[in-house]
């Protein structure tokens, strides 16, 4: 099959329950190889969208290609190159972990031997032949992502995989997902309302709010969204802030300060120029770059931004 | 292809269930009490035969009142394990085709209850055999044993109970509460113990295993039980494929 440079391509993909729209007019590009990050708040749609990515549920409007091909008219031949562990996982717990595996290696019509390979993947080999309700939620979610990852997937999709663990869990899991790329080629897209989850192991980002994708690209690239500030401490305000608005420059007065949108070094020189030749005493000049988290907060507005504070 | 492979999961499931056991559970209870039945009878009326009264006793109880509350059980436990941790969305997102999982329940569902009603065929044979051990006088006025009328009976109720199986499978995939298909089941056998009489009771689905023993009724009851059986496991299949997913 030929190289796809896009693994998911949605375009204009809606859906609504109700009166309620829950995905509307979404665009994701997902590049083959690596972790994209689709993250957003409880309730902007993430899950909503992922399960129109797995045919669960079809979309008002919009199309989901997969691997370049629609899904609609593709669904087994482009589920077989998908794995997908959505929200909690589906476990048979009067099962143990290995009936479980071979419950849907069953249904795959896969070879045993995948089984052990699963297994092996999470780690889960020593505790495979208990019943699965003995289980901690670690476990269910390890062997949940083994059952993802029976078929040998191309492409895995995990909604929310860290729900609900605890820190060791959450370790766990993350180290887990962050070994896949590499070790099988596998390209992995993780939904996550954190994005201090997401940021360690995603190379593409996709942030949604509200039903609509507010960004996508690099890490990279949302960092360089957001324009380094420049705050700086002078005397008479009032003319200063005149002086750098009649200049060009976009300027906020903040604890005391004034904060100036700039990006570069070369900005901070030429803003401290013109407020000396403007006989303007300067005496505090810093370029600050706003952390990830806030620029995920002012990006999925201030209501999310109050919650967090 | 995918159902064979979508029926050899779900044998797997079927392990250390409910819905395993009760299958040899009900047949136990119609064969005791049809073993009191003719254990505490005192004198026998002229021309009983055992070996047409007895099987007969036992089918009908089967016919009208167990086997449609096991229908209702086994459905309701059999898609009651996909309910209980969300499966469907597992399922769907394989590349298994919707309706292999959902005629695959249905089959598994025709399965128990045939083993179930094969159970109580041999059951009735054995009730048979002890009774005449015990009561010498009934060697007398009883010949052999017909093991092939007896396997045909089994057979016919079982497939006159085909829509039910069919109409309980749709219900129990439908809705995820024990409680609806507790209480369709509940429903559709309360009416059937009073259809018996009218004569629309000739199509109502929960009589129709019964009505193979009615005059006048048995083709009906043949022909719309597993006619019927087909066509509503086809659109309750029909339905399935196209279901969103929660």
């Amino acid at each position: 099959m030929q190289e796809q440079k896009y693994l998911i391509e949605t375009r204009g993909l809606r859906r609504r329950f109700g009166t309620q729209v829950a995905v509307d007019d979404l665009n994701l590009l997902v590049p083959a190889a690596g972790v994209y990050g689709f993250l957003g708040p409880n309730g902007a749609g993430k899950t909503t969208a992922i399960r129109m990515l797995l045919g669960l549920i079809r979309p008002d409007a919009g199309e989901v290609r997969l691997f370049g091909q629609p899904l609609r008219s593709n669904h087994r031949a482009l589920m077989s190159r998908v794995g997908a562990l959505v929200e909690a996982p589906s476990l048979y717990p009067h099962l143990t972990g290995r009936e479980n595996l071979e419950v849907t290696r069953r249904l795959l019509g896969a070879p045993r031997k995948l089984i052990d390979f699963a297994l092996e993947t999470v780690r889960m080999t020593r505790d495979a032949n208990r019943r699965v309700r003995e289980y901690s939620m670690g476990m269910r979610q390890r062997l949940g992502l083994a059952l993802a990852l029976l078929n040998k997937p191309d492409l895995l999709i995990l909604d929310e995989p860290t729900n609900g663990l605890d820190p060791a869990g959450i370790h766990e899991m993350r180290d887990l997902i962050r070994r896949l790329p590499d070790e099988f080629g596998v390209t992995v897209f993780l939904s996550s309302h954190l994005l201090s989850e997401v940021e360690q192991i995603a190379g593409h980002i996709g942030i949604i709010h509200e039903s609509k994708l507010l960004f996508q690209g690099t890490l990279a690239e949302l960092q360089r969204k957001q324009q380094t500030e420049l705050t700086v401490g002078v005397t008479r305000q009032d003319e200063a802030i005149d002086c750098l608005v009649n200049a060009g420059w976009s300027v906020q007065r903040r604890d005391g300060l004034l904060t100036v949108s700039a990006a570069l070094p070369e900005d901070a020189v030429k803003v401290n120029r013109l407020l000396v030749d403007h006989r303007l005493d300067v005496f505090h000049l810093a370029l600050s770059q706003r952390s990830l988290e806030d620029i995920f907060l002012t990006l999925t507005s201030g209501q999310a931004a109050g919650r967090a504070n | 292809m995918s159902l064979i492979r979508a029926l050899h999961a779900e044998l797997l499931k079927l392990k250390r269930t409910l819905a395993f056991r009760v299958i040899f559970v009900l047949p136990f209870f119609v064969a005791l009490l049809q073993f009191f039945v003719i254990w505490r009878t005192k004198k026998f009326s002229p021309g009983f035969n055992l070996w047409q009264t007895h099987p007969e006793n036992s089918f009908q109880i089967w016919a009208i009142f167990m086997m449609p509350l096991l229908i209702t059980l086994e459905t309701a436990l059999l898609n009651g394990i996909e309910h209980s941790d969300k499966q469907w969305k597992h399922l769907f997102a394989l590349p298994v085709p919707r309706r292999s999982i959902y005629l695959s329940k249905f089959i598994v569902a025709l399965g128990l209850i045939l083993v179930s009603t094969m159970v109580l065929a041999l059951l009735t044979v054995i009730v048979g055999v002890v009774a005449v051990s015990l009561k010498p006088e009934l060697a007398s006025i009883t010949g052999p044993v017909p093991y092939f009328a007896i396997a045909k009976q089994a057979t016919l109720v079982w497939l006159a109970g085909w829509l039910i199986t069919a109409i309980h499978t749709w219900i129990s995939i439908r809705w995820a509460g024990f409680a609806i298909a507790l209480g369709a089941g509940i429903g559709g056998t309360f009416f059937a113990l009073f259809a018996a009489s009218a004569s629309l009771g000739k199509y109502y689905p929960w009589l129709l295993p019964m009505n193979l023993f009615l005059e006048g009724r048995f083709t009906t009851a043949l022909v719309l039980g597993i006619g019927g059986g087909i066509v509503a496991a086809l659109l309750g299949c029909f339905e399935f494929v196209r279901r969103d997913v929660a």
